[in-house]
């Protein structure tokens, strides 16, 4: 059986790898029979282990593409998923923003720009 | 013109609070003036409207009175049952999920392999029957279609049982219009 690569599997549509996914699946189905009955010896019996490592590839492909479109699709959008968000840690994102940290009373403001800190140096 | 003047000029005097009234009061026994004569102020038709709309409502209100109390509801019972609320339904704004999860208990994973030991022989010749290993969170209905999908056949009852290592045995009597022997070869069991 052909090594079946990534980069094969991404050019393809959606419904041709769910095909695949299904015909790869229905082999193994017929691979692990042949298990069982004793037949096809050694060739048979590492197939499986191809054809699960195939099946992995194509539902990786396939969840990736997905993943891609949706975050493309929810792009700049005020409310995404949850799991499309930034994951960061719990408490980070209970932090406040950096916006929300510079807000600062008028009276502050215009103390801090009427008096900045200033910084003096002697001449030599 | 003359005794519409007068029951605003009651109604106002009545109501003390309102000024605004006894501004129009005074209003309106200007034009009285001038009707008689040409010196005084003419007051616009807007204005003349305004202050008619209020008197009237002062008046209104003076006639059914100011509505401190509601209208309360006898309680016959000494119960107090909480009433119906409006429930609205969710609209959320985003899914929860981005990508529904998806089945990972599909008819590929529910029949593992199919049992080829001598005791699963006996039932495919005798009792038309099929014995499967199948997932362990798998119940009756679910194989049955699972079966049914696989291999296109129709199951008339299933036994299930939980081997010693843990692995879910499944007996599949196949309806009579199925041949397990048949049904054996074309999977490969035989």
């Amino acid at each position: 059986m052909t090594r079946i690569k990534c980069s094969k599997l991404r050019g393809k549509k959606p419904d041709e790898l769910q095909k695949q996914l299904t015909e790869l699946r229905q082999e193994l189905n017929t691979l692990r029979v042949g298990k069982v009955t004793g037949s096809g010896g050694a060739q048979k019996l590492g197939k499986i282990r191809n054809v699960r490592k195939s099946i992995a590839r194509v539902l990786i492909v396939t969840h990736q593409t997905t993943k891609e479109n949706l975050r493309s699709l929810y792009h700049g959008k005020k409310y995404k998923p949850k799991d499309l968000r930034q994951r960061k840690t719990r408490a980070i994102r209970r932090l406040l923003t950096p916006k929300e940290k510079s807000i600062r009373l008028k009276k502050v403001q215009r103390q801090q720009w009427a008096f900045p800190q200033r910084t003096y140096a002697v001449k030599a | 013109m003359a005794p519409k003047k007068d029951t605003k000029e009651t109604s106002a005097t009545t109501k003390t609070k309102d000024t605004a009234v006894t501004a129009s009061a005074k209003k309106t026994t200007k034009p009285a003036g001038s009707a008689t004569t040409t010196t005084t102020k003419v007051v616009t038709k807007e204005r003349k409207e305004k202050v008619q709309t209020k008197a009237l409502k002062a008046k209104q209100r003076v006639v059914r009175g100011n509505k401190l109390t509601r209208n309360r509801k006898i309680h016959l019972k000494p119960t107090f049952r909480r009433p119906f609320t409006l429930r609205l339904q969710r609209q959320p704004k985003y899914p929860r999920r981005s990508v529904p999860k998806r089945n990972r208990l599909d008819h590929f994973a529910i029949v593992k392999y199919p049992l080829t030991t001598e005791s699963a022989m006996k039932k495919i010749e005798d009792n038309n029957t099929l014995v499967f290993i199948v997932n362990i969170r798998a119940n009756k209905p679910m194989i049955k279609q699972a079966v049914k999908k696989m291999y296109d056949v129709e199951a008339e009852k299933i036994n299930t049982l939980i081997r010693p290592d843990g692995e879910k045995k499944a007996y599949v009597r196949l309806k009579a219009d199925h041949d397990a022997l048949d049904v054996a070869n074309r999977i490969g069991i035989i």
